[in-house]
């Protein structure tokens, strides 16, 4: 169980920079989530943020990373534009 | 013209009557002692009064200076492993301070993520993206912070 969760051992450059930017991508995620007021909705961001990226972590093929990535930059920016109007 | 000047009157008053609000909270007894004595709400009276809520305020508000107690290493080590205890996908009994978390905890990548977020929260301080995927044991998180805040030994 703990060997099958262990990133493969080699990875080309390319594959590293994307890990790289998927997790960084996970942690402003889940940054932005932490400003969301109801706790509830807090819960549920969180919860689905972690789904949506475990759903694909298998996912090897380095375009479809790509435009996952893009996705979630998209919901990302959304998330920011409906805080910054919740706030204002 | 006239409603303009209402509505500025009716401003003021509702302000100075927040302001008293806030006064009262800080300096109740002051406050108090106030209300007791004017109860005419011309305009003169309310700026008056905030005057000299404002006065009370000053003298009673003191700045506080946040001293924190000095971190030692084994201050940092304990909140951490505290924070550790408390996420709910780590076995309590089976951590340590070496234990790594993907290898001997059997965490994965986003996990990784969500300690170092959790360990932001408990020091209140933003950890870099570079140095936040090299930390993997409550050992070296310890460290990190440590050489952040200037604690040796």
């Amino acid at each position: 169980m703990t060997t099958s969760r262990l990133p493969p051992a080699v990875f080309t450059l390319k594959q590293f920079l994307q890990r790289q930017k998927v997790l960084g991508l996970y942690r402003s995620m889940l940054k932005t989530i932490r400003q969301v007021p109801d706790d509830a909705d807090r819960k549920y961001l969180r919860n689905w943020a972690r789904e949506e990226f475990q759903r694909n972590k298998n996912a090897s093929n380095q375009d479809a990373i790509r435009m996952m990535i893009t996705q979630a930059n998209m919901h990302l920016d959304d998330l920011r534009k409906s805080l910054a109007l919740a706030k204002s | 013209m006239a409603t303009r000047a209402l509505a500025l009157c009716v401003r003021s008053l509702t302000r100075s009557s927040t302001r008293l609000y806030q006064g009262s909270v800080i300096a109740r007894s002051s406050s108090a002692l106030l209300i007791s004595n004017d109860r005419s709400f011309s305009a003169i009276s309310c700026s008056q009064r905030t005057r000299r809520i404002e006065q009370s305020r000053v003298s009673q508000l003191s700045r506080q200076y946040g001293g924190l107690p000095p971190l030692t290493l084994e201050a940092i080590s304990d909140r951490v492993m505290y924070v550790l205890k408390l996420y709910d996908k780590i076995n309590p009994e089976k951590l340590k301070g070496t234990s790594h978390f993907m290898k001997d905890l059997g965490l994965d990548s986003l996990d990784q993520v969500e300690i170092i977020m959790a360990m932001e929260d408990e020091f209140g301080f933003e950890i870099p993206d570079a140095a936040a995927e090299k930390l993997m044991t409550p050992e070296e998180i310890v460290q990190f912070i440590a050489d952040k805040k200037d604690v040796y030994e």
